[in-house]
């Protein structure tokens, strides 16, 4: 843009330029060509000239970069709203997954986990799913969760925090199914074109 | 025309190409300080980063009260809400300060995360979620600390975000 503008007017600015030019060598032809000329003041006028455009160029371009770059807009939580419902619902679905088994289908589960988390929450997932795995058995435990809501709290272009509100049904062969309220704390990151969430603290 | 372009002083023609860049420069610089300046995303994510701030501040004032200070509390209340909600607080004052004393409990909260959940920046609506710790402690007996969860719904007034509705986000109505 920059480029195409320049020439456009360097050309249209080039024509008046060369007459000036031809007076000045006819006014002092005395002189030989090359030697210096009348009125440097012109020459250092355009240099100050350009010297103050540049700068002020580069100062408003600087204060504009600061205007726009605050601590508010390197979150596009909400601001770039397809990323932010995209983020929340792979996570929310990942989570619904990882947690939710029943007795026969632990397998499925496991699987589930190993594709939709990695890193920390992965590693935690792994340590305590021995013991789901057992009590699922045991005592034919089907647990069943929902995320009923998740905000994203923080949105960059490889990662994301978010809030969940999750809502778990336990169900014991034989028994009245009971309803746990879970609040999380999940950090995604972008893997693949998908959120893989790879730490969750429980609130 | 042609032979006097050639013999022209290169210098002239840099001076003449760096003024023009110069000039060009100065343009793109004044656009964009422009451009960022009316950047609606930037006041967006300002809008959003208050009504958070302000969310999370009046969902603790909310959950905070002193039956010592039971009057200094319902003010701290009255200050963080509006519309129906604050009618609400303000029609059950007396009625609120006569159980709080005769309860004489204390409670305070602890926010541990929260998110805005919707903005509409031009209505000065928004919506957000809030995981807190709550802790209730009577005259007698152990604290009783309560992980919770509220939605609360924020209005943008001349002093701020104030919350406009306040709940429990609700358990097991996941059909909802």
């Amino acid at each position: 843009m920059t480029r195409t503008g320049g020439t456009t007017i360097a050309d249209a600015s080039s024509t008046p330029d060369p007459d000036e030019e031809v007076r000045d060598e006819e006014a002092g032809t005395t002189q030989e060509p090359g030697a210096p000329r009348k009125a440097p003041w012109r020459r250092v006028l355009a240099a100050v000239l350009a010297v103050a455009l540049l700068a002020a160029g580069a100062a408003l371009f600087v204060e504009g970069q600061h205007l726009r770059d605050t601590p508010a807009t390197s979150n596009r939580a909400l601001t770039d709203t397809a990323e932010t419902t995209r983020v929340a619902g792979d996570v929310s679905s990942a989570l619904g997954k990882v947690f939710s088994y029943s007795p026969q289908g632990t397998a499925a589960t496991k699987e589930a986990a190993k594709r939709l988390l990695a890193g920390k929450a992965l590693k935690q997932y792994a340590a305590l799913f021995g013991q789901v795995e057992k009590q699922a058995a045991d005592q034919k435990l089907t647990l069943t969760s929902q995320a009923v809501r998740a905000g994203v709290t923080r949105l960059g272009t490889r990662s994301a925090h978010l809030l969940v509100f999750l809502d778990q049904v336990y169900e014991r062969e034989g028994k009245p199914a009971t309803t746990a309220a879970a609040q999380l704390s999940v950090t995604a990151e972008l893997r693949g074109g998908r959120w893989i969430i790879v730490d969750i603290t429980s609130r | 025309m042609a032979r006097v372009r050639t013999t022209r002083n290169p210098l002239v023609v840099a001076a003449v190409v760096l003024t023009v860049a110069a000039a060009g420069a100065a343009g793109w610089g004044g656009w964009s300080r422009y451009d960022a300046a009316h950047d609606d995303s930037a006041a967006y994510a300002e809008a959003r980063d208050d009504a958070l701030a302000a969310g999370q501040q009046a969902v603790q004032n909310m959950n905070t009260l002193d039956h010592a200070q039971v009057e200094k509390g319902l003010d701290s209340w009255e200050d963080s809400t509006t519309g129906d909600l604050h009618q609400q607080l303000v029609d059950g004052r007396d009625a609120f300060v006569k159980q709080i004393e005769a309860a004489r409990t204390v409670s305070t909260a602890k926010i541990l995360s929260g998110a805005v959940t919707e903005l509409d920046d031009r209505a000065g609506k928004a919506g957000v979620m809030v995981a807190l710790r709550v802790t209730v402690t009577a005259p007698e007996g152990e604290p009783a600390v309560k992980e919770s969860r509220m939605l609360g719904q924020l209005t943008r007034t001349s002093e701020g975000w104030k919350l406009s509705a306040l709940g429990q986000a609700p358990v097991g109505n996941t059909a909802g």
